[in-house]
């Protein structure tokens, strides 16, 4: 060929492509390479599913979102850390994320501690994190509401939903008055049943508490603490260990003949998709005879909405696994800050901060409502009865109890939630 | 342990690391300076460890006890008066009375015992930090905790909030402690501590007050956990139950073991790997545990001594020193 | 009370559960003088292997049990044969340090190979009921527990005072340089004992999968309570090791019930009492 044709079609080619991966930059109307974002979960030890499960979440939201353009143009750039749920490491982590790998925003976390010690760090290093699982109602309470760290954002829902929504369901039970519980031996464990039975003593002044057991974290053997409890008799337990203890207490609970024995279970992390499959094989065979009750911060069958199915199927095909609902949340929180990028139209921390106000959002979770006083996105889950569905290939929740969750969030002014035992 | 006079490229690889920790802010970003203060905080708290086992022979499972009393210690202080010298102080004297006095206790064993009775001291404190809610706010920990100033009533009041500040505070402690733990074993009581751990019954013999000695090794120890542990609350804000837990007590002895138990540089060499294998693993994979421990494993099998082993061993041969000396390892 | 003779059944049962992971523990460190930081991992390893070979290989029960216990016995054999025997002369601490990468390793390990959720297999049938005591369900698994924890105290007995091995172990434990010298293959007997004791921290957790979950980080939780229970009874001591699990056990029972709040505690300060007033343990001779 003529060497100066081929020498020109090269030159086009060239500047075509330059022009190309130029103009791929310049559509980035934020000014940088990509928006990172730094996840945090628990990847090892015995919780290591839930990091996880952050992880699947924040990937595929990524990938979606940089397949429909970006934010503003701009590719989205994600970074996993494994947090131990240890608070040394999360906020250790956090620090790498923000100042070495430059993050815009963080999202996730597990454990409540590890929350809790990340919180005031946020408001250091002025960068934003979307909280997708830790419960703990002092990080909204008393962090933000009372110490004004408005670089704390959660997106799923607190210890509200595993404490007062189980109140509001069993206070039309007359046949349930004696509650005991077998709890988590640490805050999670003391606030939630302190907010239920100070919830539930308002609707039934009649109702007892008859008796409590503690279990530390990574107890295996559960046995004492059933029988403890078992031995006054009571209508219903309430149980907050969760995970795999939750599957443990279960298989341990069933072979003492609990079921047998009181009125209801409430397990509240119960509808948990880890949790659940764990007890699929006694859910098929109906052994808790349908007196478990339990609720998640997301179930895979509600809202039955296309935009929940289509996530259940995009993440089923993906991941070949349900999502947890740290996975939906985490998932949703990527679409939240997308959002409120976009309407801020930049990445500067305040700024994003005052889009956030008066959000609402849909997600596979439903309709997120941001509450500007404590910096939440209120939005709805129901609690309900693991059972078999054939549309799913692990049990559900079904004969839910849907109720509003401004209804049993508590709001302000935030009086304090006894921690005491 | 023999010193030899310090060859002149030893004083000058000295110079320049000092040297270069003091630059270290103007050339680097917040995040590696964060990471040598952590270097510098287990480099204290591996020395103290280390003088009660490669010296004293004394191995120890429960100094996050004393590192978590340190913190707790000056964590309380600081939210009550948030003066950083009286942190401080406070914590490393009250890691140092309770290294007194849990010491006493455990130095009348030994080998075996003695190790699981400092695993079951460390844990107790473990399970008082997690329980005694309204003194150590149980699981949730203390937070909050303020960066205070350096203060001396009348003297000086140097801010330190900005963690570039804080930084020298840690570097300038942490040489110190350096420095004098340098002086304490090349001391009449760094000989005797050896002697000691190298025969127990010929070193009472020698007229040794054995047991009088491994406590004050044990309080040093605790001291140095102790002022390690007082440094992390003004850095992290925050201090919770795990500081405590016997896997704390556990970054020592690794950090120890990787750089060598039989050199006095050992601990904080060790330290700096401890971080930076892990800084790097967890860059690339989030499987950090097993790579660490194959590291871990590795290092057992190839180099039991250490990896300063591999200099110290040198710098043997070249001197033509008889084999068998009182450095070579049981 | 019947409330108080239940909460004993439930603590006899917790206590057998105790005593068969310390056992493990107690006989290595009685003949190899080694503290194994890894048995925890073991015992991990035996749930696992326990959930593949009867939750998803569907095998029976039984036999699901006994090529978990044989499994871990390999894995105890690899580590001891590969690894610790090369560093028997070195000082104590690196051995210790060794299996502490171990549990680094096998920790990962696991999740690799079974991913990073927890695994439970389902309940055996013959298992799954209740017997009555004093008019309360006491699970046919406690008292499976309870049989098999006898049992192994029974064999562990038989075979330590009885057999012409044992003998050759508890000399060996007792004076291995005069045991080497009267002929004892000491470094096989070491391989032997590390394998028994990896198969019994095997059994252990092979036992929990029909009520617990396995999962990475299983090892170190449990590792703690036969630390306590080895140290309280007298280390290296079967028998110590055995009424310690009772003492322990027995008494975290009743702790629950009676006094639900402190717990943790407990154990720690026990520990710390015996090793202060009676280091050799409470049953040493």
């Amino acid at each position: 060929m003529n060497k100066k044709l081929t020498g020109l079609s090269i030159a086009i080619v060239l500047n075509l492509l330059l022009l190309w991966t130029g103009a791929a930059h310049a559509q980035c109307k934020l000014g940088v390479p990509a928006i990172k974002v730094g996840v945090q979960g628990a990847a090892s030890g015995p919780h290591s599913d839930y990091g996880r499960q952050i992880e699947m979440g924040s990937t595929m939201a990524a990938e979606e979102i940089n397949a429909a353009g970006g934010i503003l143009g701009c590719k989205v750039e994600i970074r996993f850390m494994d947090d131990e749920n240890r608070a040394a490491t999360g906020v250790r982590n956090a620090r790498l994320l923000v100042t070495d790998w430059g993050a815009h925003f963080l999202v996730g976390t597990d454990s409540s501690g590890v929350a809790m010690a990340i919180g005031p760090v946020l408001a250091e290093l002025k960068r934003i994190q979307f909280f997708t699982h830790a419960a703990t109602h002092r990080l909204t309470e008393e962090l933000v509401a009372q110490k004004g760290i408005r670089e704390i954002v959660r997106v799923s829902v607190p210890v509200y939903q595993d404490a007062i929504i189980a109140a509001l369901i069993f206070k039309d039970r007359k046949d349930v008055r004696r509650w005991a519980t077998i709890g988590a031996d640490y805050e999670y464990g003391y606030v939630s049943w302190n907010l239920f039975k100070e919830t539930l003593k308002k609707y039934r002044p009649d109702v007892e508490f008859v008796g409590e057991a503690w279990a530390p974290f990574l107890t295996l053997d559960f046995a004492p603490h059933i029988s403890a409890v078992m031995a006054q008799k009571p209508d219903a337990i309430f149980a907050t260990p969760w995970a795999g203890e939750a599957v443990q207490l279960l298989r341990q609970a069933l072979i003492q003949g609990v079921f047998d024995n009181v009125q209801v279970w409430w397990q509240a992390m119960g509808g948990s998709v880890d949790v659940l499959e764990g007890i699929a094989g006694e859910v098929q065979k109906d052994r808790f005879k349908g007196k478990l009750w339990a609720t998640a911060r997301y179930i895979h069958n509600w809202p039955d909405t296309p935009e929940n199915k289509a996530f259940i199927e995009r993440f089923t095909k993906r991941w070949k696994r349900y999502p947890n609902y740290s996975a939906e949340t985490t998932y949703s929180a990527f679409f939240v800050m997308k959002a409120a990028v976009e309407k801020a139209g930049s990445l500067d921390t305040a700024k994003v901060v005052d889009a956030l106000k008066g959000m609402q959002i849909r997600n596979p979770g439903g309709v997120r409502t941001f509450r500007a006083e404590d910096q939440q996105f209120i939005y709805n889950v129901p609690a309900g009865r693991p059972m078999m569905d054939p549309k799913y290939p692990i049990p559900v929740l079904g004969d839910l109890k849907i109720f509003q969750a401004q209804d049993y969030y508590r709001h302000p002014p935030f009086t304090p939630v006894s921690i005491a035992k | 342990m023999t010193t030899p006079r310090a060859s002149a490229a030893t004083v000058i690889a000295l110079v320049a690391i000092v040297a270069a920790l003091f630059v270290l802010p103007w050339i680097a970003g917040r995040y590696p300076i964060y990471l040598v203060m952590h270097i510098l905080i287990l480099a204290v708290f591996s020395l103290g460890f280390n003088l009660l086992f490669g010296y004293t022979g004394l191995l120890s499972f429960g100094q996050a006890g004393f590192f978590a009393v340190g913190a707790y210690g000056c964590a309380k202080i600081l939210l009550v008066v948030p003066n950083l010298v009286l942190g401080i102080a406070g914590g490393v004297a009250l890691a140092g009375i309770a290294a007194l006095l849990l010491g006493a206790l455990s130095v009348r064993h030994t080998r075996i015992y003695f190790s699981m009775l400092t695993l079951a001291f460390g844990m107790v404190i473990y399970s008082i930090a997690w329980k005694w809610r309204d003194f150590t706010g149980g699981d949730d920990g203390l937070v909050g905790i303020p960066r205070a100033a350096l203060e001396i009533p009348g003297l000086l009041s140097i801010s330190v909030s900005a963690i570039e500040r804080y930084y020298y505070v840690v570097v300038v402690i942490a040489l110190v402690a350096i420095f004098v733990m340098h002086r304490l074993v090349h001391s009449p009581l760094g000989l005797a501590l050896q002697a000691i751990r190298d025969s127990e019954t010929r070193a009472a013999f020698a007229g040794l007050a054995v047991r009088k000695y491994r406590l004050v090794a044990f309080t040093i120890a605790g001291v140095y956990a102790g002022l390690a542990g007082a440094l992390l609350p003004p850095l992290e804000n925050t201090v919770t139950p795990p500081i405590a837990h016997w896997t704390t007590s556990a970054e020592p002895v690794l950090a120890t073991l990787l750089g060598g138990i039989h050199s006095f540089a050992g601990p904080i060499v060790g330290s700096v790997l401890f971080f930076v294998i892990k800084d790097v693993i967890v860059r690339f994979t989030e499987y950090w545990l097993i790579w660490f421990g194959v590291i871990v494993v590795a290092l057992v099998m190839g180099f039991p001594e250490g990896v300063m082993s591999v200099f110290t061993r040198r710098r043997r041969s070249a001197r033509r020193q008889p084999a068998g000396t009182a450095s070579q390892s049981t | 009370m019947e409330n108080i003779v239940f909460q004993g059944c439930v603590g006899l049962s917790l206590a057998m559960y105790l005593w068969l992971i310390s056992a493990g523990l107690t006989i290595i460190f009685g003949v190899l003088r080694i503290v194994n930081f890894a048995h925890g991992s073991l015992f991990m390893v035996g749930a696992y292997l326990a959930y593949t070979f009867y939750g998803q290989i569907a095998l029976p029960f039984w036999l699901a049990i006994l090529l978990s216990v044989a499994g871990t016995g390999v894995l105890g054999l690899i580590m001891e044969r590969g690894f610790l025997k090369r560093i028997y002369g070195v000082d104590e601490a690196y051995q210790l340090l060794l299996t502490f990468g171990f549990i680094l390793i096998l920790d990962d390990a696991v999740k690799m190979i079974w991913g990073g959720v927890f695994k439970i297999p389902p309940m055996p049938e013959f298992l799954d009921g209740a017997w009555m005591i004093v008019g309360r369900p006491f699970p046919i698994y406690n008292v499976f527990v309870i049989a098999v924890g006898v049992l192994v105290a029974i064999v562990l007995w038989f075979v330590f005072e009885k057999t012409w091995w044992g003998r050759i172990v508890r000399a060996t434990a007792a004076d291995r340089e005069m045991a080497s010298a009267i002929g004892v293959r000491v470094p096989r007997v070491f391989s032997g004992v590390f394998v028994a004791g990896a198969m019994l921290a095997g059994l252990g957790g092979a036992i929990g999968t029909p009520v617990r979950v396995a999962a990475p980080g299983i090892g170190t939780a449990m590792i703690i309570q036969a630390f306590i229970i080895t140290v309280i009874g007298g280390l290296g001591n079967l028998k110590g090791a055995f009424v310690s699990s009772l003492i322990v056990g027995v008494l975290s029972a009743y702790g629950t019930l009676f006094f639900p709040v402190f717990e943790l505690f407990f154990i720690f300060i026990i520990m710390v009492v015996v090793l202060l007033v009676r280091p050799q343990g409470l049953f040493a001779r």
